[in-house]
């Protein structure tokens, strides 16, 4: 009967394009201890959920190709994470090391558009060799395959974009993640512009791939990876989680969550990690940890611009996005990468309604020439203009120190929505050390420093602060977690159902 | 093995040197403590290892970016 006849081509095309490049190439990359596309689309999606676009595509360029091109070598669809719809592109390099051709290209442009029209997050999976070849060869390939979609590389921050970057990821799987909201890195995978096959044609320069866009480079120097894991397993669960604190897209709040048991535990001995001498340092990450409910502690580029940290977590269930100064690296001077940091991090939480919870311990900008080589007075004034425009509710808490213009950056002032200060918080235009020998002209040891020195502390404390309403509460650190709490309850957008108004939606994505 | 350079982050003076070649050290410890901005800031590696060199002494001047340290890991 005909119809079992198109039954069975109907069959017999799914199966070889649910086979991706062919048995050989999976048991390949099985013995290379690779998970192949349908295994990571599996660990990215909730079972069941998968509802594919695209199946039967294939080489739009040469139908002599078809054979060899199954899905075009870009897996596209909709599925769930945590019951909520996401659009998923993952690559599949098998097919032609999951290389941009035209077919492809109109499935990662049809998720896109969905994504961004319906108000669904697109995940993308990385791995790819970038545009194939020969197909984008040549004026008439230029002409066919480039260019022609205004929105490819569009990011005005509608639904959340997060990626991953797996084996080689050059071409859109690197443009992608650095377009992204969130990007992760497995180790041993390579993010970069050109293959070092290229490098060393063009250059002679015989470029180590770990050196060329390696894990270290992109976590540690270049800032451009969000998160780095040790497997497979990990990139996907990274990415699950990431979504779990964000809406689905800008025009909703973000979901709340059930407070586990146990969240505010460590808040009883929480003042014990400050120590005891203003001049030594701690880990601020634990400070926040005791804060926030219990495991919902998310740092973002943890290895970059150390002496700042950026997290998503939830207090009291509800999402917020904490930015503060870790005094355990420089001391918590905030240099051009920390700015740099922030800035991304207030232009996420900002574009995607997570109200913004700042941390201040810091002695001020980093000062010094490799701090003015690095652009430190462009990043500081990055930082503080995405503060003037921020628009989610902003609380901030000063622990201890807070000075110069890093007190107005760091939520001083009308810059956050409340100010609280524990009271250690101390608080003035520089640090009292080098204030005295401005100010009195005396230098530690010179006679007469110690009394000038303890007037000019005196002068910065919490009191001050506090009598010119300046700090709206001074908190005993046990209650910060509870004051937190209510205070983002008192300033939630209730008229406009915890939306803000996306003034930084437009802003690049990487600085 | 990978060898890890670990480098100061700040300019300032070699106030206490902690690790010694051939220790074994985790992710989070102190190798070194910097004095600078009149505070004492840490040298700490991020990667676990064992310990091959330390290039500083105590009063040693320190640059931003220096390798102050190198590990095996």
């Amino acid at each position: 009967m005909a119809y079992e006849t198109l039954l069975a081509e109907y069959e017999a095309r799914r199966a070889k394009a649910l086979a991706m490049g062919g048995p050989e190439k999976l048991e390949k990359r099985r013995k290379a201890g690779q998970l192949n596309a349908r295994e990571r689309l599996a660990l990215l999606v909730d079972p069941g959920s998968f509802m594919e676009s695209g199946l039967f595509g294939t080489s739009g360029v040469y139908p002599e190709q078809a054979e060899e091109t199954p899905t075009d070598g870009k897996i596209a669809g909709y599925g769930r994470i945590n019951g909520r719809d996401v659009a998923v592109v993952v690559n599949d390099f098998t097919v032609k090391g999951a290389s941009t051709s035209a077919t492809n290209s109109k499935k990662v442009a049809h998720m896109k558009r969905t994504a961004t029209e319906r108000g669904v997050p697109l995940v993308i999976i990385g791995e790819s060799t970038g545009a194939r070849l020969p197909d984008a060869m040549g004026s008439r390939g230029m002409g066919q395959l480039l260019g022609n979609d205004l929105t490819q590389f569009r990011r005005s921050r509608e639904a959340p974009l997060a990626t991953a970057v797996l084996g080689p990821s050059f071409g859109s799987s690197a443009w992608l993640a650095c377009c992204a909201d969130f990007a992760v890195m497995h180790k041993g995978a390579t993010m970069a512009v050109s293959s070092p096959r290229l490098v060393e044609m063009a250059l002679g320069e015989k470029a180590d791939v770990e050196q060329l866009g390696g894990w270290r480079l992109h976590a540690e120097t270049t800032g451009l990876v969000d998160q780095v894991v040790d497997t497979e397993a990990e990139v996907f669960q990274a990415i699950r989680r990431f979504l779990s604190y964000l809406p689905s897209h800008h025009m909703e709040a973000p979901p709340d969550a059930p407070v586990p048991a146990g969240s505010g535990a460590d808040m009883k001995t929480v003042f014990s990690i400050l120590p005891e001498s203003r001049t030594q340092v701690y880990d601020m990450r634990r400070i926040i940890k005791a804060l926030v409910d219990q495991d919902t502690f998310f740092e973002l580029k943890p290895r970059f611009g150390k002496s700042a940290v950026t997290a998503l977590a939830r207090l009291g269930g509800k999402s917020v996005g904490i930015v503060a100064n870790n005094p355990l690296h420089r001391g918590g001077a905030l240099d051009a990468d920390a700015c740099r940091k922030i800035t991304d991090f207030l232009v996420l939480c900002d574009s995607f309604n997570v109200p913004i919870v700042l941390l201040a311990d810091t002695p001020g900008f980093q000062i010094g020439t490799e701090a003015e080589k690095a652009g430190a007075p462009g990043k500081i004034m990055n930082f503080m203009n995405a503060m003037t425009l921020v628009t989610v509710p902003r609380l901030s808490v000063i622990i201890r120190k807070s000075y110069g213009r890093a007190y107005v950056c760091m939520g001083g002032g009308r810059h956050s929505d409340d100010v609280a200060a524990w009271p250690t918080a101390e608080v003035s235009f520089m640090s009292p050390e080098f204030a005295t020998r401005i100010v009195h002209g005396v230098g530690p040891g010179e006679p007469g420093f110690e009394e000038a020195f303890a007037d000019i502390r005196k002068g910065s404390d919490v009191w001050g602060l506090a009598s010119v309403f300046a700090a709206q509460a001074v908190i005993r650190p046990e209650e910060t977690r509870d004051y937190l709490i209510r205070m983002l309850d008192v300033h939630q957008l209730r008229t406009t159902r915890g939306v803000g108004q996306h003034l930084m939606r437009t802003w690049p994505t990487s600085y | 093995m990978a060898r890890i350079e670990v480098k100061s982050e700040i300019t300032g003076t070699v106030w206490q040197v902690k690790a010694k070649p051939g220790e074994k050290v985790e992710s989070g410890d102190t190798l070194i403590v910097i004095e600078s901005m009149k505070m004492e800031i840490p040298v700490i590696t991020e990667d676990p290892g064992t310990v091959k060199e330390i290039r500083v002494k105590e009063k040693d001047a320190v640059a931003e970016g220096q390798v102050v340290a190198v590990l095996d890991g």
